[in-house]
Order: structure tokens, then C-alpha cells, then sequence
């Protein structure tokens, strides 16, 4: 028997117990979290392999080019985004020693709040959208856009825009 | 491995005095927003004594319930009208003697300069250190003193940035523009009361934090103008009267996205977000000021006559996309399942220019926009998924490129979406 690689998939009952996190309890508590190695989105929020974006975001050197911060994933989890409202936060949780994130990146798009890298198992957990479960590798996690508007000088009137965008905060 | 190289941990004195500074802030921030009555004592006493300071004596007191009384016929504000000269002609004869609201403003520009000259020591780089980048604001600040931004700029953008972007912005703008699109004329400036906080707090932290000092009559003259922060709302000095207007009666704020230094904005969905007394206000929502009938009753005909797009986008999410779209007859571009999303669509559709023309606009027609309507991969309570519209740029025709679009992702790499939540 393997501890380290449950042979299902633990469920959001089991997860938020893990953690601490809690989630609305209109969702399926029970439900296996799928553990995945490929695309996902949780809301405003999108976890993608970092090899996918490998053009677009490349990890960078905090202070003095001393390469990027790394934060161990502590056992309650860490707090990657929360809604304009300041609430419902999506959490980063995994097995300590197994996950680490760093906020260190470039991305040309300005999407990207971080990447993380785990060994084992991660989960993103959100109270209202429930849980994403991915398997070990790294990964670049990315806001949501959306087109923003411009006001024309002295015009009441905003319009359109491409090429201009805003960051989406459900 | 963490910790070992380049990330100095922020020294404790640095991090004590960022606190105590954002302490400080939401002190002036909570006058700023303060909904208690007026402190009638506190203001007179404050605004006689500037008055003095500018050869005048104290004025006799009109109090007004809201800067809104200014508009209506009778209201105290224009049964003093006769006595506030400037506001009649705003533009002083040169060469005269400066009416007493020229003289409190030179007062007030003159108490700034030598303010600014004893905080620009605490602004200036350090040597060597790299200059702030301009996006310090959105930077966490441990994060930032970390990264090597000095204590004079992280305790401007914690103090006098953070209340810059609450007050002025997001509190009084809003009053400002609800104020001249009822006015039937221009109304010469006045002073701002508590929606001044925003100006005078920041000297307050430099000076409680022992990082500035100021000579005896800048600090007095700052304790003036504090006081009527503290105290009242708008007021206008008038010849002999002054008539001032009370505090906020009530207001609702909530965080601003993604703010690390305690920046709020106004939003209300069950009325004005901000209410004087005599139920003159404004209606904001998430920060946004919309006319008071997106709240009240929002139809597709009102909307299609909007020019503001930030108004239309309010009003159609009260309604909510899909009726909106049914309604105003939307035409759909093209249509495709949602990868990761089983059994629901992605929806495209043209967003109409609105019809309205706007006189004195320099810019030809935009660009048609699109609305990508997507549907949540997670329950609402209620057993519905949410159903919401992203504006996206007019150039895309696919559905899944313009889902794509959103997460900077190509068509291709979108497509590959294997669960959304």
C-alpha cells in the first residue's frame, strides 16, 4: 500500500478537512477531485502547464538576479487570489514538502500571478467553484481578461478598444 | 531553497513604521467616510479661525443637509447665494481685493509648499536603491521592502496614495460629477470637509511618525484644516457667511480588487451608494456611478439609448446577458461547446454602437465590439449556472479564440481545456 499516491482521489470533503478551507455547502462534498496534468480553470483563474506558455512566461530573478523566490505550500494552505469583494479566496493547498510557488514570473500578457512546481498531488480550492486537482509537474497560474474601454477626450462616451484589456475580478 | 540569497526579509523598524503609517491612514480614511452628523462647533471654530488668519472676521453659518441643497431653489445654499459673490461671478477682476475664498486658497497652497518641501526629504531615493517602479501601488508592500524600495516611498503609497485613490477618486468624484450633472451652472469651488481628508492625513503621518517637521505656523495652519476634515462635509466661504454642508449620512464601500493598501470604492445595488440627509447622493456601482434607474428599472430600451458603455455594461448585468440579449436582439456571431465545460456553449455576439450621438466627441466610431457569453463550470446555490458576458476585442470571430483570448491563451492551447470549475 501506497501512501503517497491514494488509489482515488480524495474528495472536497476530504480536502477542506486537510486544510481547514472551507467551501459553500451547495457543492458536492463528496465528489472525487480529479487529479490533472493537463488545461484547467477554476473562475477567473487558469492553471496551465507551464511547457504550453513556455513562449509567453519565464520565471524571473528577484532581487539582485538572485533567480526566483520560492515559497513552500504550507499545510493550510496559500492564498493565491481573492474576489473584488475581498473574499473567496483561491487557496493553494498540498502535502507540505510537496509544493512550492513563486510569484517571480514574466509574462507577456501580464496574466500571470505565479508558477508552482509539485512533486506530489496539488489541489486549488475555491469556496465558491469548489476543486481543481493537479498532478505533479509545474504549472503557470493566470488571471482572466477581459477588453476595457476607453474614454474619448471630452466624450462622456467609452467605447470599445482592442488591444486595451482589464483584469476580470469575480 | 528559500531565503538564502537576495531575499532580505524587510528590517522590523521598516515594518513597524509601515503599520503604524496604515494605522494612521485609516484614521483619516474613516473621517473621510464618516456618516455621524457634522461637528458644528468643531467646523465653525476651525473655519473662524482660518478666516481671521486671512484678515476677515468669522463669518456668520448657514448649515446645508448636502452639497445637493446647492441646486434647489430655497434651499439654504441659495437663499445665501446673494452674500458668496463668487459664486454669482467666478471670475475675480484682477487687481481687486481677492474675495475671502482666493485668500483661504492661497493660504491653503502656501501651507502645501512648505509641507511638501519638509516631506520631499523622506521622498528622495536613497543612493544606489532603485528607483520605485510606477506599478509600487499594486506591490505587496513586505514584498516590496523587500525588493529594496525604500520606507519614504513605501509610506507614500501606504498613506498618501491608498487615500488619494479612496477620496478623491472613489468617493468624491463621483459626488462631484453627480453634483455638476444636476447643477444647471457652474459652482465655484469650495472646500471639501471631510473629502479633504485625503490631503491633510498624509502631513498628519509624516509628522506622527517623527519623520517631518514642520515650522509652527505650517503646523497650525495644518491643524486648522484638519479640523474641518474632521468635522463637516463641503463648504463655501462666502463674505460675512459660509455656508457649510453636513457629513455623508450613509455610504457603502467594499475593498477595492486587488488593493494591498486598504483602498475601498463605493458600490450599493439596493440604492445610492452615497446619501446625505435630505436623500441627495449618488449611485455607484463597484465603483462605477451610474444614472439612479440601472438600479431602479434597467430595460433594454434605456440601455440602448445610453452613450456610456460603463453604464450599459451595469445596467444589462442587472437584467442579467441572457434576457438583455433576447430582448435587445444581440446578433450571435457563432457558437461552440466549451471545452472543459460539458454541455455548454460559448456565445459571441456583436455589441451594438449605441445610437446616441454625442455632441463635441472628437473621435470617429469605435471599433464593434463582442461579448463572449460563457457559462460558470460550478453551481450557484440556487442550482443554475451563472451566465455572465466578457467584453472582448472586435477582431475575434471564434468563440473558443475569443475564450482563449481571455486567458492569453491561442485557439489551439484553449481547445485542450480538460475541467472547469
Amino acid at each position: 500500500m501506497s501512501t503517497d499516491t491514494p488509489a482515488t482521489a480524495p474528495t472536497l470533503a476530504d480536502l477542506t478537512a486537510r486544510t481547514g478551507l472551507t467551501v459553500l455547502d451547495h457543492l458536492e462534498r463528496g465528489a472525487a477531485v480529479p487529479v490533472l496534468d493537463g488545461l484547467q480553470a477554476q473562475g477567473d483563474l487558469l492553471i496551465v502547464p507551464l511547457h504550453l506558455v513556455a513562449d509567453e512566461v519565464a520565471l524571473s530573478g528577484g532581487a539582485a538576479g538572485s533567480g526566483p523566490r520560492w515559497t513552500p505550500v504550507p499545510a493550510e494552505g496559500l492564498e493565491l487570489l481573492r474576489s473584488a469583494a475581498g473574499g473567496n479566496p483561491h487557496t493553494l493547498a498540498a502535502a507540505p514538502g510537496t509544493c512550492r510557488w513563486t510569484p517571480d514570473v514574466h509574462d507577456r500578457h501580464r496574466l500571470a500571478l505565479g508558477v508552482l512546481a509539485a512533486t506530489a498531488p496539488a489541489y486549488l480550492l475555491h469556496p465558491e467553484h469548489g476543486g481543481s486537482g493537479l498532478a505533479p509537474g509545474t504549472y503557470a497560474v493566470r488571471r482572466q481578461r477581459e477588453a476595457a474601454l476607453r474614454h474619448a477626450w471630452r466624450d462622456d462616451r467609452a467605447r470599445w478598444s482592442p488591444g486595451e484589456s482589464r483584469l476580470v475580478a469575480d | 531553497m528559500t531565503g538564502r540569497r537576495g531575499a532580505e526579509n524587510p528590517d522590523t523598524e521598516s515594518l513597524s513604521l509601515l503599520r503604524r503609517a496604515a494605522a494612521i491612514r485609516d484614521e483619516w480614511l474613516a473621517h473621510g467616510l464618516s456618516t455621524e452628523p457634522a461637528d458644528r462647533p468643531a467646523a465653525e471654530a476651525a473655519i473662524s479661525a482660518l478666516y481671521r488668519l486671512v484678515d476677515r472676521p468669522p463669518p456668520r453659518f448657514v448649515w446645508a443637509d448636502s452639497p445637493g441643497s446647492a441646486l434647489y431653489p430655497g434651499s439654504p445654499l441659495r437663499r445665501a447665494e446673494p452674500t458668496l459673490a463668487y459664486l454669482n461671478a467666478p471670475d475675480a477682476v484682477k487687481g481687486a481685493d481677492p474675495p475671502v475664498h482666493v485668500r483661504l486658497a492661497d493660504l491653503w497652497s502656501g501651507m502645501r509648499s512648505r509641507l511638501d518641501r519638509a516631506v520631499a526629504l523622506r521622498l528622495r531615493t536613497p543612493q544606489g536603491a532603485p528607483r520605485p517602479p510606477a506599478t509600487l501601488p499594486a506591490v505587496p508592500p513586505e514584498r516590496a521592502l523587500r525588493d529594496g524600495v525604500g520606507i519614504g516611498a513605501m509610506i507614500d503609497v501606504t498613506v498618501r496614495h491608498s487615500l488619494t485613490v479612496s477620496l478623491r477618486d472613489a468617493v468624491r468624484a463621483p459626488l462631484l460629477t453627480e453634483f455638476a450633472a444636476c447643477s444647471p451652472r457652474p459652482l465655484a469651488d469650495a472646500f471639501r470637509g471631510q473629502h479633504d481628508a485625503f490631503q491633510v492625513g498624509p502631513y498628519d503621518a509624516w509628522n506622527r511618525l517623527g519623520l517631518a517637521s514642520y515650522p509652527a505656523w505650517a503646523q497650525g495652519l495644518l491643524d486648522l484644516w484638519s479640523a474641518t476634515a474632521r468635522s463637516c462635509g463641503w463648504w463655501w466661504p462666502g463674505e460675512e457667511v459660509c455656508v457649510v454642508a453636513e457629513r455623508t449620512a450613509a455610504l457603502h464601500s467594499e475593498p477595492m480588487p486587488d488593493a494591498v493598501h486598504g483602498e475601498v470604492r463605493l458600490h450599493h445595488d439596493g440604492g445610492p451608494a452615497v446619501l446625505y440627509r435630505d436623500g441627495w447622493g449618488a449611485h455607484v456601482l463597484n465603483g462605477a456611478r451610474v444614472p439612479a434607474w440601472v438600479l431602479t428599472n434597467p430595460t433594454p430600451e434605456r440601455i440602448a439609448a445610453e452613450a456610456n458603455v460603463e453604464v450599459r455594461r451595469a445596467a444589462i448585468e442587472r437584467i442579467g446577458w441572457d434576457a438583455y440579449i433576447d430582448a435587445a436582439g444581440l446578433s450571435l456571431v457563432a457558437a461552440a461547446p466549451d471545452p472543459g465545460n460539458p454541455g455548454s456553449e460559448l456565445r459571441l455576439y456583436d455589441m451594438p454602437e449605441s445610437p446616441v450621438a454625442v455632441p463635441g466627441a472628437r473621435t470617429g466610431p469605435g471599433p464593434t465590439g463582442r461579448v463572449l457569453v460563457v457559462v460558470n463550470g460550478s453551481l450557484e446555490r440556487d442550482g443554475t449556472r451563472r451566465r455572465y458576458g466578457l467584453p472582448v476585442p472586435g477582431s475575434l470571430d471564434d468563440p473558443v479564440d475569443a475564450a482563449g483570448w481571455t486567458y492569453g491563451l491561442s485557439r489551439d492551447v484553449y481547445a485542450r481545456l480538460a475541467r472547469r470549475t
